[in-house]
């Protein structure tokens, strides 16, 4: 049940009604019961993600090396609570306990690309750009 | 017994068996140990942690609930160590829990609407809580005398209560998260409607994304609610109820004859029916007829005084006089011009004295059940078997093999049998056939749907057996030995080819073979079926084709095999012994036999008349062409207004005179000339025989203030006093039990007095100790005894028959009925509890939730083709009643050509009864039955 579930929000990047109907269709069980396994995990997400992810780790090295300053400075900027999607649908903010590369913390992703040594300025200009390039794509379209 | 152990609890010797868990070898032994998450009958989950003990010899505190007991185990369950866990997880809960009464020593003075002066909010008090007097946590806190810090430090979650659903209220800011209810819905029900969610601090029960119990699968059973220990879930209706006292009857909403304790208040209502826990017949299940069902006892609009037609006017009169003027009109018309109509409601006691006033009294033998429209599914079972009734037991299924459904709509009909099926399905035990045009709630569950051309079913079973004979796969041990008539059933199955039964009913060759396969093969199979989609005399064939295939397998008389048949009506079987129907007098003896005439006339000293008994239907067309002219109707029942009968009213209007004794207002009592106000089952003393022929003690529960109402057996004997007649002289239900008993030899041994006797004697701790209600009811379960239980030779059907052997009758094929060129389909309408790849939408209206659905009309890509219908268009379907739906079409090739297939979600039914405005709208649900239709474009 967990791997359809991870290979239906791989795919769609999140978990719409559909996906767990057709997960309990498949294992044979109902639909709560996928629902039961599916809420449980905070990596499945139930509503369309944002178009961009940014990750921050708060692992005990990068939390260490001033993860936090950087993690509220960002979620001020972009105007959000915690972790989330912003208002216009550009970014998509999480939380991770571990990116797995302490040597270079504090770190963070962009769009699943890491970076290291992030500053809170450094991490501001990288999401803008991110912005930017979002509204340039966007008019294209 | 070798395999029992001893072990030590609290310096108290305990005996038990091995696999048992502490906690329940503790509460057997009457010792008591507080648990939360615990229930006896789910399996151990060791959640809340309330349970734990001391064991000598071993580290820590187990808790009790998941620790089977071992020889010589040592348990201390008053240790310091499990107290102070106790105390500390109890803590725990109420930081969650609003108690915001049990830190205040005022709390037995206070109501729910006092006005509290420590300003404490509305939903912190535990006297607003639905549960209050009623809630374990609350029992258990107190339970354990522990110190509440005040002022009050918990966490509130403010959450919506869920009022929107029909029966439900649901309130997650009291839920304590033991998971009873989800097991409930998982273990006990198989159907899991509910699940937990999220993690951690945020875990709740819920559904997938929060939805309406309309759209999750729930069926309304009940069950979470029956478990739930403290306010999250409980009934909407009778809310904030507590009951002055309880009693324990029998349900009267299908021939299951559920065991449930009845709550009643101190103004005499009955406010909560509550399933008993170690019944035989229903092992602490019932279903949303009755659980919520009832409410029709306390209903205001009763009929409260007798009625008298005076001047083409209904007009009050007393006891005597109506009685008086109903005696005079009957008098006029004795013999073949008079009817009587029982009620499957009416006991054994009210059905014999119906049967007896119409034959002895008025001298008739037309006399009949409403509910009995299909009595050729019982008719076979005689031929084969000696009897009208099954050979098996509900909850043996739970030990069948392999269980093969035919045309029931069981799940919704006489719900607690599917429950033991389900279990095994989901356990992996038991194989399902179901064979039903339909799709209904089992096909879900089913290792094989065969999906027959509606009518066909005798010819599909014919087909089965003609497969177990040409391969071999019958038991002819069982067949020499126990039946007879064997070579010329086989006979008969010469046109039963496999080849010519697949084009009869359009299912394929294969897999009637698997069917009869795996019906064959399995150690025990059993066969319950309904007859719903045959029409008249195919259903006597069906259901001696059951009984064949039973007797070829060997498939009768052992334990998880047998045959059932699903008729409607809690005491129907009662009626089918009573011989309150067509074709028998009391005790199975055939009404055609002039014997067993020559008998009862004896027995009653007036001569049985010679007429056969016309059967409801034809009472009615008979009344209507005025061949009868007089009736009497013991209460109301679906089948009057649904068609099945046929033009019921259109009988009634033609009568001269009519005599109806009733609860409420009705179409029937319109017409009638002398109305009498009719106790209900809750109000009555006397028997049922449920569908395993076991004979259940229906104890008066409530008596409804308001009305001035009299049982159907005082009336009808007040009757035939006014009328002259002998014979109707009792003294109450219990003596005419003992007539019962005299006259029906199946009856022999029963009394009034070994019913009381009948128990199961369950021990249970000290009832000032904190306990869960269905336990707290449980004790003094009265059993009921299985006909016949008088000292015989050998077992019935385990040792014989009847008629010593079976006897083998012949079967004839019946060829799918001629269709009606105007209505070339049938439409197979069927109800499942929700629909996979499908999502409804529901929408609130006012403040209850509301299921909106497109009507999907699945066909087979021929007749779409005929009809010029593709995927996904827009369509109309008529049926020959004129009723038309719209929908669009979806093409499946397993839906035989001409047939139509249509399913309705349970929640839109749940909706309909729970908005009803009818007194008692659960009488009132029509069967879902195959009809004549077309489609077309729109």
């Amino acid at each position: 049940m967990l791997s359809s579930l991870l290979a239906a929000q791989d795919e769609l990047g999140y978990l719409p009604y559909e996906a767990v109907d057709e997960v309990s269709l498949c294992t044979g069980s109902s639909v709560n019961e996928v629902w039961a396994v599916a809420s449980f995990y905070p990596n499945f997400r139930f509503t369309p993600p944002a178009r961009h992810s940014v990750e921050i780790c708060w692992g005990p090295t990068c939390h260490v090396l001033g993860a936090q300053p950087i993690l509220q400075g960002l979620v001020s900027h972009l105007g959000l609570e915690g972790e989330g999607d912003t208002e216009d649908g550009s970014i998509s903010l999480k939380y991770n306990t571990c990116l797995g590369v302490c040597p270079h913390a504090p770190a963070m992703s962009f769009d699943h690309e890491l970076a290291g040594r992030m500053s809170l300025d450094e991490a501001v200009s990288r999401v803008e750009r991110i912005r930017a390039a979002d509204s340039a794509g966007e008019q294209q379209a | 017994m070798a395999d029992e152990i001893t072990i030590t609890i609290d310096g108290q010797e305990v005996t038990t068996t091995p696999g048992t868990m502490v906690v329940q070898a503790a509460n057997d032994a009457g010792i008591y140990i507080p648990y939360l998450c615990y229930h006896p009958g789910m399996k151990p989950y060791g959640a809340c942690r309330m349970c734990v003990v001391e064991i000598e010899g071993q580290r820590g505190t187990p808790a009790s609930c998941t620790l089977p007991v071992r020889d010589g185990m040592v348990v201390n369950t008053k240790g310091g160590d499990a107290v102070q866990v106790r105390n500390t997880t109890l803590d725990l809960l109420l930081s969650e829990h609003p108690h915001g009464c049990l830190t205040c020593h005022r709390i037995d003075l206070c109501g729910p609407q006092d006005i509290c002066l420590r300003h404490v909010d509305v939903v912190d008090r535990c006297v607003t809580c639905p549960k209050n007097e009623r809630c374990e946590l609350k029992d258990t806190t107190r339970f354990h005398t522990q110190e509440l810090v005040s002022p009050l430090t918990y966490q509130y979650r403010n959450l919506q209560v869920e009022t929107k659903d029909p029966f439900y209220d649901r309130d997650y800011n009291l839920c304590i998260v033991c998971a009873r209810c989800t097991r409930a819905c998982d273990e006990l029900r198989g159907d899991v409607a509910i699940g937990m969610t999220e993690r951690a601090g945020q875990v709740l029960v819920g559904t997938v994304m929060g939805d309406s119990l309309l759209e999750s699968g729930c069926e309304f059973c009940g069950a979470c609610i029956d478990v739930c220990p403290v306010g999250a879930l409980t009934e909407t209706a009778y809310k904030w109820e507590r009951p002055a006292r309880v009693e324990q009857s029998v349900c009267a909403e299908c021939p299951v004859g559920c065991t449930m304790t009845y709550e009643v208040n101190h103004w005499e209502r009955v406010v909560r029916a509550v399933p008993e826990l170690n019944a035989p017949s229903n092992m602490g299940q019932a279903c949303f007829k009755g659980k919520f069902g009832f409410e029709y006892v306390n209903d205001k609009r009763r009929i409260r005084k007798p009625l008298v037609r005076r001047d083409g006017e209904l007009q009050e009169a007393s006891w005597d006089e109506a009685i008086a003027a109903a005696a005079e009109g009957l008098a006029q018309h004795r013999g073949p011009a008079f009817a009587l109509m029982a009620n499957p409601r009416n006991t054994n006691e009210e059905l014999y004295a119906a049967q007896k006033f119409a034959r002895a009294a008025m001298g008739s033998n037309a006399v009949d059940v409403a509910s009995n429209d299909r009595p050729g599914i019982v008719e076979g079972l005689q031929d084969t078997f000696g009897y009208f009734a099954g050979t098996m037991t509900t909850w043996e299924l739970a030990d069948s093999a392999a269980v093969m459904v035919v045309s029931a709509n069981l799940t919704e009909e006489q719900n607690v049998v599917g429950v033991p099926i389900k279990r095994a399905v989901r356990a992996g035990t038991q194989q399902l056939i179901v064979i039903d045009s339909r799709e209904v709630e089992l096909t879900r569950y089913a290792s094989l749907w065969l999906r027959p051309y509606p009518g066909t079913d005798s010819v599909l079973l014919g087909g089965m057996l003609r497969c177990i004979v040409d391969n071999g796969l019958a038991d002819m041990e069982f067949v020499n030995e126990r039946a007879e008539g064997w070579d010329e059933l086989v006979a008969c199955l010469e046109p039963f080819t496999l080849d010519a039964v697949a084009a009869e009913t359009g299912v394929n060759a294969a897999s009637i073979e698997q069917a009869a396969r795996i019906y064959a093969e399995a150690a025990s199979a059993a066969l319950l079926f309904g007859g719903d989609s045959s029409i008249g005399g195919t259903r006597r064939t069906l259901s001696r084709m059951v009984a064949a295939l039973a007797v070829a397998t060997g498939n009768v008389g052992r334990h998880g095999a047998g045959v059932m048949p699903l008729y409607q009506g809690a005491n129907a079987q009662g009626a089918f012994d009573m011989g309150a129907w067509a074709a028998s007098l009391p005790g199975h003896n055939l009404l055609d036999d002039a014997s067993a005439r020559e008998a009862f006339g004896k027995l009653w000293g007036v001569p049985i008349p010679d007429e056969r008994n016309p059967g409801n239907r034809s009472i009615f067309t008979r009344a209507r062409d005025g061949s009868i002219k007089a009736m009497v109707m013991l209460g109301d029942h679906v089948h009057y207004e649904d068609g099945t009968l046929g033009d019921v009213m259109g009988g009634l209007d033609a009568l001269e005179f009519l005599v109806a004794t009733s609860a409420f207002p009705s179409a029937i009592t319109e017409r009638a000339h002398v109305v009498f106000p009719a106790e209900v089952w809750a109000e009555k003393t006397g028997t049922y025989t449920n569908i395993e022929r076991r004979v259940q003690p229906l104890r008066k529960v409530a008596k409804n203030k308001r009305v001035d109402s009299r049982s159907d057996l005082d009336v009808l004997c007040a009757l035939a006093a006014a009328m002259g007649a002998q014979g109707f002289s009792w003294d109450g239900p219990a003596q005419v039990l003992d007539e019962i008993a005299r006259v029906v030899p199946e009856y022999a041994g029963i009394s009034w007095e070994r019913l009381m006797r009948e128990r199961l004697d369950i021990v249970t701790t000290p009832s000032d100790e904190p306990q869960p209600t269905q336990v707290m009811y449980t004790g003094n379960v009265l059993t009921g005894l299985k006909w016949p239980c008088a000292s015989e030779d050998g077992e019935l059907f385990v040792d014989r028959f009847r008629h010593g052997k079976a006897r083998l009758q012949p079967v004839a094929w019946h060829p799918r009925p001629e269709v009606d060129p105007q209505f070339p389909l049938m439409l197979a309408h069927g109800r499942v509890l929700l629909e996979l790849g499908r999502k409804p939408n529901v929408t609130v209206v006012g403040k209850r939730n509301r299921v909106e659905r497109e009507e999907r009309f699945v066909l087979n890509p021929v007749d779409a083709a005929a009809a010029k219908l593709g995927e996904g268009d827009p369509a109309s379907v008529t049926t020959a009643d004129g009723a038309e739906r719209r929908g669009v079409v979806a093409l499946l090739d397993a839906v035989p050509a001409g047939v139509v297939s249509l399913t309705t979600l349970f929640g839109e039914l749940a909706v309909e009864v729970d908005a009803s405005d009818r007194p008692d709208p659960m009488n009132h649900i029509a069967r879902l039955n195959a009809a004549p239709a077309r489609i077309t474009p729109v």
